[in-house]
């Protein structure tokens, strides 16, 4: 593995802060007494960035004996990853001005907020077109793959949001139910994508059918199955389906509706669900850079 | 203005591994760091099966996808069409070694740049021939000026109908007799 773990980590956090900002901008609006959330939101994300961006650094060997040279990754245009230190660069600035200004109590300005939800969706898409432009593994050369990016950066940053949300104050989570449907219908577009993906490349490319059948069947197929797909993937699908059902009866009862108000049953599915969901973003890309079977060229 | 390439003759390459040698003592590697890998494939059915040795090192692409995807510009291509690394720019990022499509490139762990063959530049630009070419015991190796059909390369390109190793993944500047 030429990117290992940290690379694996930091892919993770850019799309999980990316995925944390734009749910506290929805949450600003949809939600606008679901306070937590939207101040959950906008700390972790710039400090989850933030984190990224150190294990980057600490993976550039050669940079982080001479942190100078690091100017030098704003220079080349015909770069992915130039485009994507730009992206990044603004997008944390945005960030960190709106997490201050969350803190000082400040208003936020709107236009300022709508340019960090479109830096926010550059850098998810960003980090799988790092990887998707790679010609030389044909895994990740596929369109497809930042679209999976982008929907798990967002599933992942709902999650972040919302364990850190529910740990602050229980209750604020049963308010937020649209969050929730669109967290459970996030899940079911990763599942689809990922097959997806799995079929096209892998009946179009021999290398990237090895890849596949190493994650399907071969070396990493206990982490796929059992880590991405179980986890990851269909535990918290089926919770989240069985909560938002739940909420539904709920909300049927003058009783129910005041079980719901006052938060008073219990907030475990939520932190399993939202740990598991993180915990599948995180293998998702691991996964990803550990089966990267390069072109034979032989 | 010459734009270097390299012929190697897997026929006549028998193994020896003199060429990764020479080039190890050339850029003062390490012996377990090389820029040049052997890989062995068998080809035909028994009994009419033949066992190549094929040298692999950076193949000089012309639109080389490690020059286009290093950020900082530490990667570039020469006048002469040499690839090489400006060891002062490169930060270790890896996106070049995750680009290459013939794992030629290594990272060197004492300084974290990222290295690779360089066609000897040093020695190219003195008018001398690469270390591995000057070394090579059965002569598998010629190097020079691909721009002139003059050249020695030029014309064992065309005599043997030299090919690169994949010309689908882009134009390289050595080619192979198989
Ligand atoms: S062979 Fe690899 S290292 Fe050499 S020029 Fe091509 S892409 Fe770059
Ligand atoms: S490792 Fe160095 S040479 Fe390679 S892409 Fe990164 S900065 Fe460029």
């Amino acid at each position: 593995m030429v990117w290992g773990t940290i690379i694996a980590a930091y892919l993770f956090l850019a799309g999980l802060s990316a995925g944390a900002f734009l749910t506290s901008s929805y949450a600003a609006r949809k939600y606008p007494d679901a306070k937590i959330v939207r101040i959950v939101g906008r700390l972790i994300s710039p400090i989850l960035m933030g984190i990224g961006l150190l294990l980057l650094i600490v993976d550039a060997e050669a940079g982080l004996k001479d942190p100078l040279r690091f100017i030098y990754l704003f220079t080349n245009f015909s770069s992915v990853m130039t485009i994507g230190t730009y992206f990044i660069s603004f997008f944390m600035m945005a960030a960190a001005y709106i997490a201050l200004m969350e803190l000082l109590k400040k208003d936020i300005n709107k236009m300022l907020e709508y340019v960090g939800i479109v830096l926010a969706v550059a850098t998810a898409i960003y980090t799988g077109f790092l990887i998707g432009v790679i010609g030389a593994v044909p895994l990740w050369n596929t369109a497809i793959l930042p679209i999976l990016f982008v929907v798990s950066a967002f599933s992942t940053g709902i999650a972040g949001t919302m364990l850190v949300s529910a740990f602050v104050d229980k209750k604020v989570i049963h308010h937020v139910i649209s969050i929730k449907k669109f967290h459970l219908t996030l899940l079911i577009s990763e599942v689809f994508l990922i097959f997806t993906m799995f079929l096209i490349t892998s009946s179009t490319n021999e290398s990237a059918a090895q890849s596949v059948s190493m994650l399907l069947s071969g070396e990493y197929s206990g982490l796929f199955w059992l880590g991405l797909v179980v986890v990851g993937l269909i535990v918290p699908i089926a919770i989240e389906a069985l909560e938002l059902w739940n909420a539904k009866k709920l909300h049927q009862t003058p009783a129910g509706l005041e079980v719901a108000a006052s938060g008073s049953h219990g907030i475990a599915a939520t932190m399993i669900t939202e740990s598991a969901v993180l915990a599948g973003g995180f293998i998702l890309r691991y996964l990803l850079l550990a089966a990267a079977v390069p072109v034979i060229f032989i | 203005m010459a734009r270097y390439g390299m012929v190697i003759d897997t026929r006549k390459c028998v193994g020896c591994y003199a060429c990764r040698v020479s080039c190890q003592m050339q850029n003062e590697l390490p012996v377990e760091e090389s820029y040049i890998k052997f890989y062995e494939k068998e080809t035909g059915v028994f009994p009419n099966v033949k066992n190549e040795i094929i040298p692999v090192q950076c193949q000089h692409c012309e639109d080389a996808p490690c020059v286009s995807v290093c950020p900082t510009k530490a990667t570039y291509t020469t006048k002469e069409g040499i690839v090489l690394v400006d060891a002062d720019k490169c930060i270790g990022c890896k996106y070049c070694m995750v680009a290459c499509h013939y794992g030629a490139r290594t990272q060197d762990h004492n300084t974290g740049v990222v290295e690779k063959c360089r066609f000897c530049a040093e020695l190219v630009a003195e008018g001398k021939q690469p270390a591995c070419v000057s070394t090579c015991i059965s002569n598998a190796r010629i190097f020079g000026d691909l721009d002139d059909p003059n050249s020695e390369v030029s014309k064992a390109i065309v005599k043997m109908n030299a090919q690169p190793l994949r010309p689908d993944l882009g134009k390289a500047k050595i080619y192979y007799v198989r």
